[in-house]
């Protein structure tokens, strides 16, 4: 018996600095005043306007703090360039986790970063929300400590096609996109919710990124008289393809465009209102960036970055935010990694009022928002809608 | 050549600190942690692309800018070798230099044919633009725009992501192809080199084949930069078609230019110098680009021939036989 404690005793002895180090490491970049969150982002370079999209999700921090912190934390962002390059990327994960020893990681835009990213925060196992990069391969497989806060490429495809078939009588839906994987990433999953649902797409086209004329497109959809388009292309080549379509006739035919095109830029790009009363974009918003609902938010990102020039992209990050505040509410004072996780994982339904679809991550699916809404011009103004002729 | 030549009592000790700085930097890892070593490894891997691109711009005197061509090779190679055929990383290192030697072999193609300067730069250029629409395009193979992901693999129970394992097996060899092209440059082979450059037609002239001498150039460029495609893919973990582009052959450019062209200690120090450079700033969010561009324009006006005319002043062990000082 005597020899049994003996090695209990030798065990627990050997085990002890480990399990100082797992509680060392739990709490790492933590302190009572303050929770660090290492938020990278392109913030140099040829997509450095991206780094917009983290615009929001400080804005955010900034209000939190101003209220008194989280349970008397502040939360503090650790910034660091990826330059929308992976080794670069790379470099600032390591420098966040390694040398600066932050809490968790939230933000990210290029996806090509983000999902080069995966198997180095996977392994480092610190909470990871994914704000504003949407390719689905960051966090699918699941991965225990990565989470994705806004509505990723699978989720918008198939936003679009819903919106589609939500039109009565829909049967027949032509598909127009570029032959690249960013126009896969939407139609692809739009193509499934179609097939889903008992709808083959009766046509296919493809228009080259560069083009400058859509008339042999045109031309074949003429002859099949679609009752939707769907338009996975840039908004160059949407604006060229939906003058086109009005210039042979078919400008009474619905699009459905992408969340890579935005309405009003569109109508400014063709300067005719009559090419784009039937165009509708993925709209991940609950009101038109001018509405009176988007209104407090756009005042908050003013309030403490007054000098920003407020777009789509600079409120893309503050829902996951929300979210992230709501589950470090729920953990309470003594705050843990897992504890973060473990609360993350119970978020249901979270209605962040800026996201036009909620929040759930649950402990087996980690992709947050499921959908999106559609923008498109009703009576003239551009309109949030949930569905067909269902304003949001 | 204005240099004094270093004395036999010179090359020896030359020749030690050659081994001595690679024996020192086996202890690197004990300083280090994740993030630096992270640096030290990208450094490596820059040391090579560097010196693959001053062999044939340098050396050789040959506008030619495949070397990112090269290097995606290599890259693509690597990862397509493990991923789809389960060839394990270490023997994808020669057979992606293999791959860039073949890349090297089909951009000397313009050369051979007698084209030259700005018309070599264009060509090879669209080399490699030519490379990146087929990563981007045979999307069955390199995996399109979402690029491919190396296999999680382990060397003697230890995993390929580990960082340190990553440096010994960088280091070896960076040390292994240093060593070799500096042999090869100090050979008659070299010396042919240099004198291409100098005079194509007087080397010519003297019966040396300089169509072999150009061919054989690119293709140890290439095989150079292909290996340091292999050894980027491991370190990134990750290829993407992004990586390869106009943006990176810039950035080579830069350390070739700031190393000092045609020298192989340059090519060392500038890739050491402005791989580490952007890391230091970023303490400055939103000026690095800035203070990057005027450090290199810093640099290059005070030393036009590179950092390494500079350890030549210090010391003629420094003097590289097939280098040429500025007249």
């Amino acid at each position: 018996m005597k020899k049994y404690i003996s090695l209990l005793a030798a065990a627990g002895l050997a085990a002890s600095p480990l399990l100082a180090q797992d509680a060392e490491w739990e709490t790492e970049g933590l302190t009572d005043d303050a929770i660090t969150i290492g938020v990278m982002g392109p913030f140099s370079g040829n997509a450095s306007s991206y780094s917009k999209a983290l615009i929001g999700m400080m804005a955010y921090y900034d209000k939190v703090n101003e209220e008194g912190g989280v349970h008397g934390r502040k939360l503090v962002a650790v910034q660091e360039d990826t330059a929308c390059d992976s080794a670069k990327g790379l470099a600032a994960a390591k420098k966040l986790i390694s040398q600066d020893e932050v809490f968790m990681l939230q933000g990210n835009s290029c996806s090509g970063v983000a999902l080069a990213l995966r198997p180095t925060i996977e392994e480092a196992g610190l909470p990871w929300i994914v704000a504003h990069a949407v390719s689905d391969s960051i966090s699918d497989p699941l991965a225990g400590n990565i989470f994705h806060g806004v509505p990723t490429g699978r989720a918008n495809g198939r936003a679009m096609a819903a919106f589609v078939l939500s039109k009565p009588d829909t049967s027949n839906v032509a598909i127009i996109e570029h032959s690249n994987d960013w126009a896969h990433s939407y139609s692809n999953p739009a193509r499934d919710y179609l097939e889903e649902n008992g709808v083959a797409p009766s046509l296919e086209l493809t228009m080259e990124r560069g083009q400058t004329d859509a008339t042999a497109q045109v031309l074949k959809l003429r002859q099949e008289k679609p009752d939707f388009i769907i338009a996975a292309l840039y908004e160059a080549e949407t604006a060229i393809f939906l003058r086109d379509l009005k210039k042979y006739g078919m400008g009474d035919v619905p699009v459905m465009g992408t969340a890579g095109t935005d309405l009003e830029n569109t109508l400014k790009r063709t300067g005719d209102f009559d090419t784009v009363k039937n165009y509708y974009v993925i709209h991940s918003y609950v009101d038109n960036l001018d509405g009176p609902l988007m209104q407090p938010w756009g005042e908050m990102i003013h309030k403490y970055y007054p000098d920003e020039e407020l777009s789509t992209f600079s409120f893309v990050s503050i829902g996951s935010a929300e979210a992230l505040v709501s589950a470090l509410e729920a953990v309470g004072p003594e705050l843990t990694r897992s504890k973060l996780m473990a609360a993350l994982e119970e978020v249901r339904d979270f209605d962040t009022g800026i996201l036009s679809d909620p929040i759930t991550w649950t402990a087996d699916d980690h992709q947050g928002v499921k959908g999106s809404a559609v923008a498109g011009f009703v009576d003239g103004e551009p309109t949030v809608l949930k569905a067909w002729g269902q304003p949001y | 050549m204005s240099q004094i030549m270093p004395s036999a009592r010179q090359r020896k000790t030359r020749t030690l600190l050659f081994w001595a700085v690679p024996a020192v930097l086996l202890l690197l890892p004990l300083t280090t942690n994740p993030y630096t070593q992270f640096i030290a490894n990208g450094m490596l891997v820059s040391v090579l692309v560097t010196l693959g691109f001053t062999l044939t711009i340098g050396n050789l005197g040959q506008l030619a800018f495949a070397n990112t061509a090269f290097f995606g090779i290599g890259a693509y190679s690597s990862a397509i070798l493990a991923a789809k055929l389960g060839v394990p990383w270490l023997l994808t290192i020669p057979l992606a230099g293999a791959f860039g030697a073949l890349g090297g072999f089909l951009a000397s193609a313009a050369a051979l044919r007698g084209i030259r300067t700005y018309y070599l730069a264009i060509i090879t250029l669209a080399f490699g633009e030519l490379m990146r629409w087929a990563y981007l395009h045979a999307k069955p193979l390199t995996g399109g725009t979402d690029g491919m992901p190396m296999p999680r693999e382990t060397l003697l129970g230890i995993s390929l992501t580990d960082d340190t394992l990553k440096f010994y097996i960088f280091l070896a060899v960076t040390v292994l192809l240093v060593k070799a092209t500096l042999n090869l440059m100090r050979s008659h082979f070299g010396r042919a080199v240099m004198a291409v450059r100098e005079n194509e037609i007087a080397t010519a002239s003297l019966a040396i084949p300089t169509a072999r001498v150009i061919l054989v150039t690119f293709m140890w460029s290439g095989f150079v930069v292909g290996c340091a495609g292999a050894l980027f893919a491991r370190h990134v973990g990750h290829v993407f078609p992004e990586s390869f582009g106009m943006l990176h052959l810039i950035a080579s450019f830069a350390m070739v230019l700031v190393g000092g062209l045609g020298s192989v200690l340059g090519a060392v120090l500038g890739a050491v110098l402005l791989t580490a450079l952007p890391e230091y700033l970023r303490a400055f969010p939103g000026m690095e680009e800035l203070f990057f561009g005027l450090i290199v324009a810093g640099v290059l006006v005070a030393m036009p021939m590179g950092l390494a005319s500079l350890l030549r002043r210090v010391s003629p062990i420094f003097v590289e036989r097939f280098y040429r000082e500025a007249p």
